[in-house]
């Protein structure tokens, strides 16, 4: 059943470049799915190891504006840069180990600081990052000596991405690695006694989901191709963080579907004009009642309802039978 | 740094921080009782500094009765969300983070609600006092700070008389710290915890007010004050009130002494940077709760 | 015989109460030491010492020679010091196998890397710690009930798993508080043979106790806490003919009857 559905999802974003053939929302579509890496990322940290992060989109951020600097100042090609996005914001993350083991509340706002000194960098360092005006005209993804110019090349660019980031990611967590950050964030002092180092399993956990958010932001400067330091704040942080709660804490899957429904929504409610954005804040809450697991907890809950419904309407359509015999 | 710039610097720091103070104050009162980190506080903040801008357009009142329609408009709008919203979830036994992520959504909603009623362009407040300076020791200050100032600590020692002698003060601070014992007394935590939503947003709409006569109301000026009032509750310790007052002023001064010591740039990094520093020093914050035991 | 465990002048005090106070303690390799006392006399703070899950005052703990010093949990655990908690502690919203996994994580090695490549020493360390988690719960008796949420298992079974996930990763001393709390008569006794196996297994155990039954029968060791002092020190018969130690914790035949009869409830929410 589970594997089926995955089959299922991934053959739908695969085909959903060629049906809608808009090439706006094909821009969109592929938002949606660097959206799914940030929230992968993300859950690891909160689903998994139950850190709550606040600071995602500085990382996001960091890795844009290194992939976009090292393609159009340095000539460097761009799967290295993409790569060296990646590599050197999951670098960037070890600025986060002093604080990693501060309780959760403290930890959510100490990111969130580290999200606003970041983003006030990329603002205020014109000469590196072009400041409030932004970098314009970052070059496409090239890959093999291919120039992915259509909005469609780049879709699937990112599609294989995601596959990859949320194949590795899935391998992790049912690893000894995923098992300890589990173990940690159910009870530290426990894993602390089977032997589980808190500061360097949280600290590698910050690593490896600012390397996919490293990733993330290298794929939206050469998707958006512009970069404005606004695209960074920590509004975005909360976003992501929306991602994944609304997909449902814990589950890779969950990441996925919170992404693309939360980047979705307001464009399909953009029919509603100004009330789209309450009908948005609506449905969050609304979601957050119904659902304790998000969305991912959500299927499980359809499927016992319809299976409850379909039990009682055979035990009726059954008993005229029985009574016959 | 001059004599004057140091003046001057005390007294925006002291009046900017005591609206951080109003707000964190808030925030704190409401993690006390529910553990729910209150992100739509700085929303209700909003709402407070539109109804007492729409009430100046209506009448030309007094500042203190403005202060006062921005206190109401805080707390209509606190237990409006309250009774609809968050105790429903309350209700359906959902888990924390759940309330927490509903309340980003609760800021989503205010923030494009206000923008529908009052638009999107920020909205000045008619001059409310003499642009005269007025002189302390030989230094021209403006009225208009003193005022926050004055206004600010009133309110800040209303609440602590609140909580102090009040019943139902005292209830609400018993059922925040126990609420099985609370209730063992007779207490409805229930209600207690309503109410709770009321005072913070009464705060909050105060310092609406205040911030709103400072610069301008705008359906978007909340979620940035909002965030930096969660930093100041931090930086004092979440869950004290003292610590939140103090964390309050402490980051308003922060704030506008490194703006001009340092950089405008940079000053709410600088912020930002000692918030960190702070946790680091004392995990808990400035007042330390003892620790847990295995 | 060396000593495994050896503290000298062992101290810890929280504010102004010493929970433990000069205590010398050694516990020889191969022993089930009782560490016994009335309540808050200091046996958990105690194990915490030597866990490393709180740091002394003043005193020093040697284990297998070694000085531990300030040695982190994790370390001491890696060298081969287990525990259980006295007011259980599994990873509540994992299977029971995997609890008993994670036991085995200072034991194993493979890490980001090699998970994300799945390699083949990675592939094969995974079965092996698969396989050691299922024979560590066949050992306690729970095979059955491998692939259940540890969080919903009746309160015996989850004493049981957290004894699994200490002893999977073979260590040389296995600190367990109270293990046979929250037991009923047939339970304690089948406990009693389990710490019987543990100790042919080649583990040397710590055992906190207030169920005397099961420490008169299981230690060939027993110290004696009270008010964090080491009121005595003997093998079984001489802590049961000791007059401090009658008068200090037996002292009534209720006292005993008391510790006995410890419900479940109370023993899961109390504090340590
Ligand atoms: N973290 C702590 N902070 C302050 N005091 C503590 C702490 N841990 C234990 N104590 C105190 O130290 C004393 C010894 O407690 P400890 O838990 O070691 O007793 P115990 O012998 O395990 O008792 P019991 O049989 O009830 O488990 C008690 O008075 C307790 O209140
Ligand atoms: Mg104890």
């Amino acid at each position: 059943m589970q594997p089926a559905i995955r089959l299922l999802v991934l053959a739908s974003l695969a085909v959903a470049p060629l049906i809608q053939t808009n090439t706006y929302w094909q821009h969109v579509f592929g938002v949606a799915l660097i959206g799914a890496i940030l929230a992968l990322g993300l859950q690891l940290l909160v689903g998994m190891a139950g850190l709550l992060s606040l600071g995602q989109a500085a990382f996001y951020g960091i890795g844009a504006y290194i992939s976009a600097a090292l393609t159009m100042r340095f000539g460097v090609p761009f799967i290295l840069a993409f790569l060296i996005a990646g590599v050197v914001t999951a670098i960037t993350s070890l600025l986060l180990v002093p604080i990693v083991k501060l309780p959760s509340s403290s930890l959510a706002v100490a990111t969130l600081g580290f999200n606003i000194i970041v983003y006030l960098i990329l603002l205020n360092e014109d000469w590196a990052t072009g400041g409030s005006f932004g970098l314009l005209d970052v070059p496409p993804p090239h890959i093999f000596g291919y120039e992915l110019t259509t909005e469609r090349d780049v879709y699937f660019l990112c599609l294989a991405v995601l596959v990859l980031v949320y194949l590795g990611l899935d391998r992790l967590v049912h690893s000894r690695f995923g098992r300890a950050l589990r173990a940690i964030s159910q009870d530290e002092d426990a894993a602390r006694a089977c032997g589980i180092s808190i500061i360097r399993y949280k600290s590698k956990c910050f690593l490896v989901a600012a390397f996919t958010a490293g990733l993330a932001g290298s794929l939206y400067a050469h998707h958006a191709r512009y970069l404005n330091p606004n695209d960074f704040t920590f509004n975005k942080s909360i976003e992501i963080l929306i991602m994944v709660v609304v997909g449902g804490l814990g589950s890779l899957p969950g990441a996925v579907m919170g992404a693309i429904v939360i980047v979705l929504m307001p464009e399909f409610l953009r029919s509603s004009g100004e009330l789209r954005l309450i009908l948005f804040g609506f449905l969050v809450v609304v979601l957050m009642g119904v659902s304790r697991g998000g969305l991912a907890g959500l299927a499980p809950l359809l499927t016992q309802r319809m299976a409850r419904l379909r039990s009682s309407a055979s035990a009726k359509s059954a008993e005229p039978g029985e009574i016959k015999s | 740094m001059s004599a004057d710039q140091l003046v001057q610097g005390l007294i925006g720091g002291l009046a900017i921080g005591c609206i951080y103070s109003l707000i964190a104050l808030g925030i704190t009162i409401i993690i006390r009782a529910t553990e729910i980190l209150h992100f739509a506080q700085g929303e209700i903040m909003m709402i407070g500094a539109m109804a007492g801008l729409s009430a100046l357009w209506m009448v030309d009142l007094p500042f203190v009765l403005v202060l006062i329609v921005g206190m109401l408009g805080g707390g209509l709008a606190a237990v409006l969300i309250e009774l609809s919203i968050y105790r429903t979830l309350r209700k359906l036994r959902v888990p924390l983070i759940n309330v927490i992520i509903a309340t980003l959504g609760v800021s989503i909603i205010l923030q494009n609600v206000a923008r529908l009623v009052w638009g999107s362009e920020p909205l000045r407040y008619p001059p409310l006092f003499r642009s005269r300076g007025v002189e302390i020791g030989g230094f021209a200050v403006s009225p208009q700070l003193i005022w926050i100032v004055v206004l600010g600590f009133a309110m800040m020692a209303l609440l602590q008389l609140f909580f102090r002698y009040t019943r139902l003060g005292i209830a609400m601070q018993a059922a925040a710290q126990d609420p099985d014992a609370a209730r063992l007394m007779g207490v409805s935590v229930k209600r207690t915890t309503t109410y709770t939503f009321v005072v913070a947003g009464v705060m909050a709409g105060a310092a609406g007010v205040l911030l709103g006569s400072l610069f301008f109301a705008s359906f978007n000026m909340g979620f940035l004050i909002g965030i930096k009032a969660f930093v100041a509750a931090t930086l004092g310790g979440l869950g004290s009130l003292s610590g939140a007052m103090l964390g309050g002023l402490a980051f308003g001064l922060i704030e506008t002494f490194s703006g001009v010591l340092i950089s405008t740039a940079y000053k709410d990094a600088v912020g930002m940077v000692v918030l960190i520093a702070i946790l680091l020093l004392a995990p808990s914050g400035i007042f330390i709760r003892p620790g847990r035991r295995i | 015989m060396t000593a495994l465990l050896r503290t000298k002048q062992l101290t810890c005090r929280f504010g102004g109460l010493i929970a433990v106070s000069n205590v010398d303690l050694s516990v020889e390799a191969g022993d089930v030491h009782g560490l016994i006392g009335p309540n808050g006399a200091g046996k958990t703070t105690f194990l915490n010492l030597v866990s490393g899950h709180i740091r002394q005052t003043s005193g020093t703990i040697h284990f297998n020679g070694q000085n531990l010093g300030s040695k982190s949990p994790h370390l001491r655990a890696a060298a081969g010091i287990r525990r259980t908690f006295q007011n259980l502690r599994l990873f509540r919203e994992m299977t029971a196998i995997e609890n008993v996994m994670v036991g085995l994580h200072a034991n194993t090695r493979s890490d980001v890397f090699p998970s994300l490549l799945r390699t083949g020493a990675q592939r094969q360390e995974e079965k092996e710690i698969a396989d050691r988690a299922r024979e560590a719960l066949d050992f306690v008796g729970l095979l059955p009930s491998a692939n259940a949420i540890a969080g919903g298992l009746p309160y015996g079974h989850q004493r049981l798993l957290e004894i699994a996930r200490a002893l999977v990763a073979k260590p040389k001393l296995m600190l367990a508080d109270e293990p046979a709390a929250g037991l009923n008569g047939a339970e304690a006794r089948e406990l009693v043979g389990l710490i019987q196996r543990i100790q042919a297994s080649g583990v040397t155990v710590m055992l906190v106790e207030h169920h005397m039954e099961v420490v008169m029968r299981a230690c060939n060791h027993i110290t004696v806490l009270n008010y964090g002092r080491k009121l005595a020190d003997g093998s079984p018969a001489d802590i049961r003919d000791h007059s401090g130690v009658i008068e200090a914790y037996l002292g009534t035949k209720t006292v005993y009857a008391r510790h006995c009869r410890r419900n479940p409830a109370e023993a899961q929410y109390a504090p340590h």
